[in-house]
């Protein structure tokens, strides 16, 4: 039973920087939480407060209730994995899993037992006395996933574990780890800026900007349902499109869309797949580029005033540049003031 | 298609064929200098010290002058000191960079800007000037003296022209140079390594012992190397803050050639200081080789 309660938590860095601001967040035990946000929004600042490498200006840390905000990182139950594995090099794998259980004075066959049975764990069984640097970048980051694994930490805390690995093996990676820590049912926080990892992977997604929450949510709801335009232009790809809204209609150039919201400007929000196509003589848009990925196609359009939409379909072939369109959505949310204020059902 | 190979290989090969004079000439001019003036005079002395004319005008092998040395207690006690004086300035430097360095590695600011300035200051004072001010400071009479006189404390056992006299000035003129190398060494240790280990539960002297201190042994070893040779053959400072006897080999040879006028016996301490500082040099050379393997 491991419960992570961040409680009003804020990190100003000298200069005024406000890195995290006032953020608060409750992770159940054995869930794993995905901090989602472009550079800079303070996730991992957030993830290094936990672990005890950076400071709070402000707030609370408690892990099962015991307060771990002013103690650094040797003293609390929190195992972390590095974006550079930082591993050491001087040390085979053996000695680089051994090194915290022999801080612990461990004896000698219980150390070897446990490294073992992790290493067995994580995929890497009779590796260890191979030299880190003898690695390949997937098995070092799996070295360094059960250096943490091994001394069964309360909460694990992922920082970008993946950054550094290819598409391929990082796709393997994290469907990997997703099944350990599903197994062990540990508490984990992983930072991320790769929407597909956290929407993969993640128990709940907490999407940040700019040190704060934007959404806290389950991925298919985050995708789905996103709160605020920044969301929904970060997770997947939207159409985010400025215009106003007049006698119940939103009105863009010739594009106009039923929008039963008061007068005034709002953004629209059409995902690709929910924007249908129809060729049309009338003016409203024009293709732009068609670009056929095999298993679906993805129309660039433009409107009368040189707006670009994207919209996702099943027969790219039905469609050349220069063609007149007309634009269909089936499913759209608008928002007013950083908040939806309209959501149409899909 | 072996001629489109062999087209797009040649130029690579002709310009390294190109580049090759510049390199070796680069190179020779450093190695002519090596040659000329460190090889050279230490085959002619070494060759002078074992090849002697004999009474009777022959040149012949003779070991005399090195059995001499080893066997006279004054030129052992001499050589003694030396060992002594290198070896405590060894130690000495280690254990006052080592936590300069590491402080400057892993502090920012402006107070760590000022203590690197402190710590690099002696490299631009000549030895001459730092004797100087060493007398000035700590010896008979000197501004501690002065100072403990005027608060009615007793004066202090000056080190001047005692062997920590050597010690001090060596220890405070290797400072910046020991410092940069270790500083160097410690630029490759990652910071992410560090909270690695303080992350599994290392303390602060459990995370330098089995995290920093393998990383920058070749760094220790290369900053060492380069303090004992230079502290091995120092002339200046212990000329100046050192015993007359013993004294160390940079004095004793100096004295033998002018005022005992004794050439051989001078050459012979030089080629027996030159030996210990190859066995030095050899540390410096495994430790780079050793890194280079890696």
């Amino acid at each position: 039973m491991s419960v992570l309660h961040i409680v009003e938590v804020t990190k100003t860095f000298p200069g005024g920087t406000n890195a995290v601001d006032s953020f608060s967040l409750d992770v159940a035990d054995g869930e794993l939480v995905c901090l989602l946000g472009p550079s800079g929004s303070g996730k991992s600042t957030l993830l290094r407060m936990v672990g005890g490498f950076e400071q709070p200006t402000g707030g609370r840390i408690t892990i099962d209730g015991e307060d771990v905000t002013h103690l650094p990182p040797e003293r609390r139950p929190t195992g972390m994995v590095f974006q550079s594995h930082a591993l050491w090099t001087h040390m085979n794998v053996f000695k680089n899993l051994a090194f915290g259980l022999k801080l612990r004075h461990m004896p000698a066959n219980l150390i070897k037992e446990k490294v073992e049975a992790v290493l067995e764990l994580v995929g890497l069984a009779g590796y260890g006395d191979r030299m880190t640097t003898q690695l390949s970048g997937g098995q070092q980051q799996r070295v360094a996933l059960a250096r943490s694994l091994v001394l069964e930490p309360k909460i694990l805390l992922l920082d970008e574990p993946f950054a550094s690995l290819d598409q391929h093996l990082r796709e393997r990676l994290r469907e990997e780890v997703r099944d350990i820590q599903q197994r062990l049912k540990i508490t984990t926080l992983f930072v991320t800026h790769g929407q597909d990892e956290a929407l993969s992977m993640a128990d709940r997604i907490v999407v940040m900007a700019n040190g704060k929450t934007e959404q806290i949510d389950r991925p298919d709801v985050v995708y789905r349902n996103p709160q605020t335009p920044f969301v929904a232009g970060f997770i997947g790809t939207m159409n985010l499109i400025e215009g106003e809204v007049q006698g119940g209609h939103f009105v863009r150039a010739d594009f106009t869309v039923p929008l039963p919201i008061a007068d005034g400007p709002a953004t629209l929000a059409i995902r690709p797949e929910s924007l249908d196509l129809a060729a049309s003589d009338k003016p409203g848009a024009s293709v732009h580029r068609v670009t056929d990925y095999g298993t679906h196609g993805l129309v660039d359009l433009d409107l009368a005033d040189g707006t670009r939409l994207k919209s996702m379909v099943a027969h790219p072939d039905l469609f050349r540049a220069g063609q007149g369109i007309e634009l269909l959505p089936r499913a759209v949310a608008a928002y007013r003031n950083n908040q939806q204020i309209y959501r149409s059902s899909p | 298609m072996s001629e489109v190979t062999e087209g797009a290989v040649r130029p690579l090969i002709d310009g390294a064929a190109r580049r090759r004079p510049i390199g070796l000439l680069l190179v020779a001019i450093p190695v002519l200098l090596m040659i000329w003036l460190v090889i050279w005079p230490a085959m002619n002395a070494i060759g002078r010290t074992i090849w002697r004319t004999d009474a009777n005008g022959q040149l012949s092998f003779d070991l005399s002058s090195y059995v001499f040395f080893f066997s006279d207690r004054y030129s052992l006690d001499n050589l003694a000191v030396t060992l002594w004086t290198t070896f405590v300035c060894a130690i000495l430097l280690l254990v006052i960079c080592l936590p300069i360095a590491l402080y400057l590695r892993f502090s920012h600011g402006r107070l760590s800007a000022y203590v690197q300035a402190l710590a690099i200051f002696p490299m631009f004072v000549p030895s001459i000037i730092l004797a100087f001010a060493f007398i000035r400071v700590l010896g008979p009479n000197g501004m501690v003296d002065i100072l403990l006189n005027a608060v009615d404390l007793p004066k202090i056992r000056t080190p001047y022209l005692t062997p920590w006299g050597p010690v001090i000035g060596l220890v405070w003129d290797n400072i910046p140079l020991t410092v940069l190398i270790l500083l160097a060494g410690l630029g490759s240790v990652a910071n992410q390594s560090i909270e690695a280990a303080r992350d599994v539960g290392a303390n602060a002297l459990q995370v330098f012992w089995h995290i920093i201190l393998p990383r920058i042994s070749n760094s220790v070893l290369v900053a060492l190397s380069f303090s004992v040779l230079g502290i091995f053959s120092s002339f200046t400072l212990p000329y100046l803050l050192g015993p007359a006897s013993p004294e160390m080999l940079g004095p004793f040879m100096q004295r033998t050639l002018r005022e005992v006028q004794n050439p051989v016996g001078a050459m012979t301490q030089a080629v027996v200081a030159f030996g210990f500082c190859i066995v030095f040099g050899l540390f410096y050379v495994r430790s780079v080789a050793r890194n280079q393997g890696k």
